[in-house]
């Protein structure tokens, strides 16, 4: 479903990615786990198109989408939800799912979508006429997910969404990031969280110092001597 | 107490003028980040060619708005495609685009004024409107008039806002454009978008300005100073404050008028020093 081949990418000229290939297929569930500074967000946004690659090939469902704009993107059903929620703080909750629901196409549906987001997450219907600045993290990042998934993506992009949450409610974020993939969306996940991770993504990839070191299916690496020490403290 | 209900009337009426224009200013510069010094201007296009339609055609200064209003916002969205889209691609990040922006709106400013001075000349006209009494009142008819334009036009676009899917759109592009982006907006098309509709509402209100005031192509600056005071007052980038903040504005500037008419300029930055005292950032600042 989506396809990246020798992408690098840099900010003014400080080199960011080097050289990363990776492959994601219909339906599955992939992780890109690494340390903080190591290109994850970077990668994130360069697929969603906010960023440009130097060089470099990005393809999804069989078009190459590397020069296209963020909204081209997003309308082909490719959903990014970005790091640190990044929710319009000034807009109800109801107004941020809207916006979620831009797209022409996802538009025209936004109510029956609102119903099913408000299925996944009760607690935003409760709250739906209320400011977004005023929920607490872990409904922010309820919010930020609801709203990635108001277009109706084939696939989604989730950067960190533990990031700053209680334990408890990371738990219920992986459930959630379950539930989604049982639906049949196709999930890259992105985060520091690496044993939960591990725990419920089909495959991943470890990325350190923007390079890819290592991959494959989650159960191998769990196992591997570098992914214990160097993310797992064992 | 006629004395009284005619100020507040009549600062009512102006004080949306400078809320429309104010607004105007802040969708340019809150959205797109052009600190349009040639904002005024438009007021003045608007104003002359409703009154060469006027004067040529004698069509109704009102109906005039359906034509100075599109009109406007077609130049406007145009300038943004060309000429502002290119300056911003080009700039290696927003505050040399500001600069360059305002540079690029400065020449707009000159461009605009010398061209009507060519076809107006620089003498004062006013387009007869309405401007009997109605009985019992001191206030021209044609005041009136405008203020119920004003209204309608305010709460319309509050509604745009508010409601429809490109208002939204801009609202969120306002707070992040980055993420907007992400949601499927895009953000030239809004941004020229913005830049039309600020300059329209500067348009309708030069409309209305040429049937209660004086009107000269020198008149654009005063305005768009007013507009930058009231859009600081109201806080950078909000709608609502610029609104309030004309508004106000309009109400001191005729309770001025009415005591000491050359005050009015000293009273504008006295409210606005005050304000900016107990609220440094603006009335609807954060």
């Amino acid at each position: 479903m989506l396809e990246v081949e020798g992408l690098s990418a840099a900010y003014g000229r400080v080199q960011v990615l080097w050289d990363l290939s990776l492959k994601v297929e219909e339906g599955e569930f992939v992780a890109l786990v690494g340390a903080n500074g190591a290109g994850k967000t970077t990668l994130l946004r360069t697929i969603s198109g906010v960023m440009r690659p130097s060089t470099g090939t990005i393809t999804f469902l069989g078009k190459r989408i590397e020069a296209a704009h963020a909204n081209d993107i997003v309308n082909m059903g490719l959903s990014h939800i970005p790091e640190s929620r990044k929710l319009f703080t000034e807009m109800s909750i109801k107004e941020n799912l809207e916006m979620g629901a831009y797209p022409r196409r996802s538009w025209k549906e936004r109510r029956e979508t609102m119903k099913w987001v408000f299925g996944l997450f009760p607690r935003l219907e409760e709250r739906s006429k209320q400011l977004a600045r005023t929920l607490s993290g872990g409904e922010q990042q309820m919010l930020a997910m609801g709203r990635g998934l108001m277009s109706k993506p084939k696939m989604v992009l989730i950067d960190e969404p533990s990031n700053g949450l209680a334990p408890k409610v990371v738990s219920e974020v992986f459930e959630i990031l379950k539930s989604l993939h049982k639906e049949g969306i196709t999930i890259l996940l992105v985060e520091q969280n690496v044993r939960q991770t591990l725990n419920i993504a089909d495959r991943a990839y470890v990325l350190e110092n923007g390079r890819l070191v290592l991959q494959g299916v989650c159960s191998f690496l769990r196992e591997s001597d570098h992914v214990r020490k160097a993310y797992l403290g064992v | 107490m006629a004395a009284v209900r005619d100020i507040i009337i009549t600062g009512l009426l102006l004080g949306g003028i400078f809320a429309l224009v104010s607004v105007g200013l802040s969708l340019q510069y809150g959205v797109g980040r052009v600190l349009n010094v040639a904002h005024g201007e438009f007021i003045m296009i608007g104003a002359f060619v409703t009154f060469w339609l006027f004067s040529s055609i004698n069509l109704n200064p009102i109906v005039s708005i359906v034509i100075t209003a599109p009109l406007i916002f077609v130049i406007g969205w145009l300038l943004h495609a060309t000429l502002f889209r290119r300056l911003m691609h080009n700039a290696p990040n927003l505050d040399v685009f500001e600069g360059q922006s305002m540079l690029a709106a400065f020449g707009l400013l000159y461009v605009a004024q010398n061209i009507a001075r060519i076809i107006w000349g620089s003498q004062t006209y006013q387009v007869n409107y309405m401007n009997t009494t109605v009985t019992g009142a001191q206030i021209p008819l044609n005041r009136l008039v405008a203020l119920a334009v004003v209204i309608v036009v305010g709460v319309a676009f509050y509604l745009f806002l508010a409601r429809t899917r490109m208002g939204k759109a801009i609202r969120s592009s306002a707070q992040d454009p980055t993420t907007a982006g992400l949601m499927g907006v895009d953000i030239n098309s809004v941004l020229a978008i913005c830049f039309g509709l600020g300059l329209a509402m500067a348009g309708i209100a030069g409309s209305l300005i040429s049937f209660v005031y004086p009107i000269q192509t020198s008149m654009g600056l005063q305005y768009t100073v007013i507009a930058m005071i009231v859009v600081v007052l109201g806080g950078l980038g909000s709608i609502t404050g610029a609104m309030i903040g004309g508004v106000i504005l309009g109400i001191v500037s005729q309770l001025v008028t009415h005591f000491q008419p050359t005050w009015t300029m000293i009273a504008y930055y006295v409210v606005f020093v005050v304000l900016l005292l107990a609220r440094p950032k603006g009335i609807m600042g954060k």
